[in-house]
């Protein structure tokens, strides 16, 4: 082979990073893929997947890097997360963070929705700060009770990982007001479209 | 050498980018804002004007519907288990106009690709710098002897959602006790693969309340169909199927099941084998690509090609084709993958507009199939283009079915799910 | 392809390449972290793309009053209180939790947190990064960084365990609450100190327990008083060591000062101060007497100088001290007449004393400088002899007394070089000196050889004196030309010199001995005496506290101190100006060193003794022939010797007396 041929060669092998690059559809382009189930931009319209706008990027991670491995219950979404690398799941997370959560409203049971403040404010809120609205630990505000639903049954099953510290607070709820304690929960969060919705306006 | 820095390079690089952009799309040197004609209000339709109008505001979308309301096809086979009612599928453009795009209700008689405009029925031209053609599908009448569209009014397809959904739901409801329904399925490639054998687990979910002695067949021209091992396995739960007593019958291909003739007056269908008769009967033609596509020039065979890059014809430039008239191998026909092609192709005309290489793009498809009140089953996938073979490939190691013999939760799950879905597609494509 | 052009072209493009994709996009300002097109969302930082954990959601758990505890993985109940307020008023308020605490990413923490708080390595950086900024926004961080120093050579920073260097025998955290550190004058710093004793307590427990008694102990854990002595204040915050070490020995000397200053310094005025100021151990320290970390006030029954325990105390060192020590002042103080009337007046009497003659010698010399210049300039003087010069010669000393000067010359230096050393022990040159004699033992030694030495002369001096005088008993005349005893004549001759140097008058003819040259006798008789008893008071504490109460040491210090400062003075500069530096002898006299002076000379000096021992007929007797040439260059050398260091020891000494603290 020529010096010439192994000199162009190197050139493009330099090219190779950002031809590599530009393999990766954008994240926001990765996005709108979504949205045939969690709404444009990440505001799903229910009944039951859940709104993904506004969605902390790290609990994003966590959730598709969890079905990618098949380590978190799924129906569809661990066949559709192992399409994506690291980096597009990543982009996909702080494309979603930074939509506007679009909420909307729910039929709650008042009764349920009351015993659910209390539950919340002494077992929850410390982790699912303000009401569980949109935050470092997921949004639990205004989400859709049925996907709430799924999850509470999927971590009381044990088909679901609790985060640290989780289980406990979880037993002592249950233990506390039996049976109403996950509807109540999830009718209190179902209720609350309304405060989070307002908040994360003024953002 | 001066001083470049790495803003300066930029700006130059976008500046050749913007002339050579330009040169594709000579009327920009002229027009303040570009201007997209959207022909058909569907699925693809819908979702490009909107992503367009989401991507650019400065993009005049215009687009150009028959129907002043859009039924939703998928989801009209709850029509007829009873679950759902026809207006429940039905929506009107008034969301759409919120976001800016001009709809028009008329009918496209053909795209003037020298002159780049849209000629309709009523008269009126509109001048595009693209045009993005989105018109599903037609029905190729001459595949069976005997069967066409007016026919069709008494021995409804109902595979476009509407009057003839209503037609056979009132057929079925009508039918006696221990009555018989025959499916015919369509050959490939066709829209919404599932649908048929949906179709058959939704008129059983209302015959086992109502009619319990029914009878469905499927007469299939295919030896395999779409989550075939699923459907089997959901309707020998729910219905019975693979025992003498079950109310869901399918033969393929190999068992005779391609349809030859009807013969409307007596309901018999001739099959390569033998003769069916039945109460009711549903036929599903063969399809091919919408009327639109036909008259403008973009149809190679049955369906037009495209650049999978972008969905622009590969037959002529500045004009889109999407969903189901598009060939878009290995992308189903389904409204999933029309939305996802629609927002594919209103990024690609976007970047052409700004003078920008079009985005490497990204697919998905999903596609949700009811067997019953708690019983859904679902095929996902996603998708990236392989240039080489213009083929759009699923990737590696994702997507695909629901698993066999999933717990009754997760099946239930599903079907909430697919309900989800739904709802949100269409506030996806104009909400 | 054109072999020519194929080259460079292949070059060109990897040269372009490489210079679009990798050197010119590096030279941009901070990049803005980019994932497929997505910036980072709010609540990251948009370069490192990282999550920025702001304080309020730690403080969510950790800041809940109510809900002070919570259980680990292992089900332990944990402390996880941090008081929001406290630390936010603490100089760390501004900074966010995970800055310190670098392994938790995100909240809720997903695992238990590791305390990952690298304060030096922190510490170190934001110095290194604002030190130069000109406002003083980060001077205190300056003190911080020095802190650091001195905790890294500390005993503290050493491992627990040799073979484990990892673990540390006290990590910064073990001391300092990092949530809590105050700014200065802060509430927070009062707080901290009164914690000082539990903190260090946790692990000196025994120390800890001993000091909660003491007086310290009950001012800080039982009346809560920020002011009173804490662990820090006396073994440092951060240069902890071994107390077995000299350094820390001397160092918390040094700091039982910073608050009892005026003991210090009376301290430092004592023999063991002295001692203790030039870096050695050996003497008494503040709590070898008032006891260490159970201090306890003089009035105490228990306290180990109270009255009752004092001489048990002393006899720690001083074995066989008799009751005579209890009246020794430890602390006296000369310049608190209340408390110490009879060193008031000694001291005063010993200065006025040194003054007083100090300032008639001074004025003497100096009038006596001007009027001889004059005289010389006039050539009313002698002629000094040249060398080679067959001039005749007068013997005026024997070997006998030559050889007694010399060694009470040098003996003296001795003394005052080793006395002064002790007394001028806060000067550098002390400390210096006394290292070079090899420590105050040596030393010890030294002064008391020179001593005995010089007393010896002096005795053998007196006998040899008394023996004469008795010999010639009946021809001695205790006021004659000979005897050194003052006289009449002298006081006259006072009168007709103070005559000389205003030039109302000749210069006045003198007998055997001047009356400067008969003070210059006696000075160092009477100053021999003095000292020499009060040396020897000191030199056997224990004899003499036999029969003699213990404040006769602090009368016998002064005394001693005072009276040989006058002493070296006098010597070094009245003495060397009427003996070697006045025009007249400039640069020097060898009188003392030849014992024979030219008769010129002597018949300029002494007329009367001359004129006396012409008629007598004595003088021929007394005629020698000019010293050898060896003699007087041997004489020389010894004299400006002898000279150099006098002036030496004077400087020393001006620079002690000066700079002599209170």
């Amino acid at each position: 082979m020529s010096r010439e041929r192994h000199i162009i060669i190197l050139a493009l092998l330099a090219l190779l990073p950002i031809t590599a690059l530009a393999e990766s559809p954008t994240a926001a382009a990765l996005s709108y893929t979504c949205a045939g189930c969690h709404g444009t931009d990440g505001s799903s319209v229910g009944p039951s997947s859940p709104s993904i706008a506004g969605m902390d990027p790290e609990i994003f991670i966590d959730a598709m890097q969890d079905y990618k491995v098949d380590k978190r219950n799924a129906t569809i979404m661990n066949r559709i997360a192992k399409a994506y690398s690291d980096e597009q799941i990543k982009g996909m997370a702080w494309y979603f963070a930074k939509q506007k959560l679009e909420l909307l409203p729910q039929s709650t049971d008042t009764q349920l929705v009351e015993l659910g403040t209390t539950l919340h404010d002494k077992y929850c809120e410390k982790c699912h700060e303000e009401g569980g609205r949109s935050g470092d630990t997921g949004t639990l505000a205004g989400q859709w009770m049925p996907y709430l639903d799924y999850a509470m049954e999927d971590f009381i099953a044990g088909r679901r990982d609790y985060p640290r510290k989780m289980k406990r607070k979880v037993d002592a709820a249950i233990k506390a007001e039996g049976e109403q304690a996950m509807p109540a929960l999830i009718h209190y969060y179902g209720s609350q479209h309304n405060s989070a919705q307002k908040e994360a306006s003024h953002e | 050498m001066s001083k470049i820095n790495r803003r300066d390079f930029i700006r130059v690089t976008a500046g050749a980018g913007l002339v050579g952009g330009t040169l594709g799309f000579p009327g920009l040197l002229m027009a303040a804002s570009p201007k997209v004609v959207v022909i058909g209000g569907g699925v693809g339709g819908c979702t490009a004007a909107k992503y367009l109008r989401k991507l650019d505001p400065k993009i005049e979308v215009t687009l150009i519907e028959t129907k002043k309301a859009y039924t939703s096809c998928f989801m009209s086979n709850e029509v007829l288990s009873g679950d759902r009612t026809l207006e429940s599928l039905t929506f009107d453009y008034e969301g759409l106009k919120r976001h800016g795009v001009n709809i028009v209700i008329d009918r496209v008689t053909a795209i003037d690709l020298a002159m780049k405009s849209v000629a309709t029925e009523s008269g009126e031209s509109f001048n595009y710098d693209a045009c993005v053609v989105s018109p599903g599908v037609d029905f190729k009448w001459d595949a069976i002897e005997g069967y066409d569209a007016e026919v069709a009014e008494t021995i409804p397809h109902a595979w476009f959602a509407g009057p003839q959904t209503m037609t056979l739901r009132k057929q079925i409801e009508s039918m006696p006790e221990g009555g018989k329904v025959i499916i015919v399925a369509p050959p490939n490639p066709y829209k919404c693969p599932p649908g048929p054998y949906e179709r058959a687990a939704q008129i059983a979910m209302y015959c086992k309340h109502h009619k319990p002695r029914a009878k469905i067949l499927i007469l299939d021209p295919k030896d395999r169909f779409s989550k075939q091992g699923l459907f089997r396995q959901g309707w020998s739960k729910l219905y019975g199927f693979g025992t003498d007593d079950s109310m869901i019958e399918w033969v393929g291909a190999a068992g005779g099941g391609t349809v030859e003739e009807l013969d409307p007056s007596t309901r018999t269908l001739q099959a390569e084998v033998e003769e069916f008769q039945a109460d009711v009967i549903n036929i599903i033609p063969p399809q091919k690509a919408g009327k639109v596509a036909f008259a403008s020039d973009l149809v190679e065979g049955d369906w037009c090609p495209v650049d999978k890059l972008t969905f622009e014809s590969t037959r002529h430039p500045n004009v889109f084709v999407l969903g189901d008239a598009s060939s878009a191998a290995k992308m189903p026909k389904s409204a999933y993958a029309a939305n996802s092609q629609a927002k594919v192709a209103a990024a690609a005309i976007v970047a052409r507009f700004n003078g920008q290489d079009p985005g490497e793009p990204t697919f998905v498809n999903t596609c949700y199939s009811i067997l019953g009140e708690a019983h859904g089953i679902s095929v996902a996938a996603v998708y990236s283009l392989d240039r080489e073979a213009n083929t759009i490939m699923p990737i590696k190691g994702s997507g695909g079915l629901s698993p066999m013999d999933a717990s009754e939760e997760q099946r239930k799950r599903e079907v909430s799910y697919a309900h989800s879905w739904f709802k949100n597609v269409i506030d996806d494509m104009m909400g | 392809m054109n072999k020519k052009i194929a080259g460079p072209l292949a070059w060109f493009f990897l040269g372009a390449t490489l210079l679009f994709l990798y050197i010119l996009p590096a030279h941009s300002a901070v990049e803005v972290m980019t994932v497929l097109g997505e910036e980072a969302p709010p609540g990251f930082d948009p370069v490192t793309g990282k999550r920025v954990i702001p304080t309020v959601r730690c403080l969510k758990c950790h800041g809940d009053e109510s809900e002070q505890t919570d259980v680990d993985d292992d089900g332990n109940e944990i402390e996880i209180y941090i008081p929001p307020h406290k630390f936010e008023d603490s100089v760390h308020g501004k900074r966010r939790c995970a800055e310190c605490h670098a392994n938790i990413t995100r909240v809720p923490h997903r695992q238990e947190p590791e305390v990952v708080v690298g304060c030096i390595e922190c510490h170190r950086q934001t110095w290194d990064a604002n030190k130069d900024k000109p406002d003083n926004e980060f001077k205190r961080l300056g003190v911080v960084i020095e802190q650091i120093e001195k905790y890294q050579d500390s005993v503290h920073a050493r491992p627990e365990d040799e073979d484990d260097p990892s673990v540390l025998n006290a990590g910064c955290y073990d001391c300092h609450d990092a949530h809590n550190i105050g700014t200065l004058g802060s509430h927070q710093r009062d707080e901290h100190r009164l914690e000082n004793p539990e903190v260090c307590g946790e692990c000196h427990r025994k120390q800890r327990n001993k000091y909660k008694k003491s007086v310290h102990g009950k001012a800080v854990m039982e009346d809560g008083d920020s002011e009173a002595a804490v662990c820090s204040d006396c073994h440092t915050m951060h240069e902890i060591d071994s107390p077995e070490g000299d350094k820390v020995m001397l160092q918390i000397t040094t700091n039982c000062g910073n608050c009892h200053e005026e003991s210090r310094q009376t301290y430092r005025s004592s023999y063991h101060g002295q001692v203790n100021k030039l870096g050695y151990t050996h003497t008494a320290k503040c709590y070898d007497c008032h006891g260490g970390h159970n201090v306890l006030a003089i009035k105490d029954p228990a306290s180990a100088v109270h009255e009752e325990n004092r001489l048990e105390t002393c006899r720690q060192c001083h074995e066989d001290a008799p009751e005579g020590f209890i009246g020794f002042h430890p602390h006296g103080n000369a310049n608190d007449f209340e408390k110490y009337p009879v060193m008031w007046i000694t001291a005063k009497f010993m200065q006025a004393l040194i003054i007083g003659i100090l300032a008639f010698f001074w004025v003497h010399v100096m009038l006596w400088f001007y009027r001889e210049y004059q005289d010389r300039k006039a050539g009313k003087s002698f002629a000094h002899p040249k060398p080679g010069d067959d001039t005749v010669y007068i013997r005026r000393f024997t070997a006998t007394w030559r050889w007694i000067h010399l060694l009470f010359a040098v003996s003296t230096m001795i003394l005052v070089l080793s006395g002064t050393t002790l007394l001028f022990s806060h000067t550098a040159w002390a400390s210096f000196v006394m290292d070079m004699l090899g420590g105050p033992k040596v030393e010890a030694i030294l002064h008391r050889t020179a001593a005995t030495i010089w007393l010896s002369v002096f005795l053998v001096h007196f006998f040899i004196a008394m023996t004469n005088i008795v010999r010639n008993r009946k021809t001695f005349r205790w006021f004659g030309p000979s005897s050194m005893v003052p006289n009449l004549q002298d006081l006259r001759d006072v009168g007709a010199m103070f005559s000389w140097f205003f030039g109302r008058r000749e210069r006045p003819s003198f007998d055997r001995f001047s009356y400067w040259q008969k003070f210059d006798y006696w000075a160092p008789f009477w100053g021999a005496a003095v000292i020499g008893f009060s040396g020897l008071m000191l030199f056997i504490p224990t004899l003499t506290a036999s029969f003699l109460p213990g404040w006769v040491f602090n009368i016998a210090t002064i005394v001693h101190a005072e009276e040989a400062l006058l002493a070296t003075m006098f010597l070094f500069t009245v003495h060397f100006f009427n003996s070697h530096f006045r025009p007249d002898r400039f640069p020097m006299s060898t009188i003392m060193f030849t014992g024979a002076v030219p008769l010129e000379e002597f018949k300029f000096e002494h007329r009367l003794e001359y004129e006396r021992l012409k008629e007598s007929g004595e003088l021929e007797k007394m005629l020698v022939k000019p010293p050898s040439r060896t003699m007087e260059k041997g004489s020389q050398a010894l004299a400006a010797v002898l000279i150099f260091a006098g002036l030496g020891l004077l400087t020393l000494v001006f620079i002690g007396y000066m700079t002599m603290p209170g």
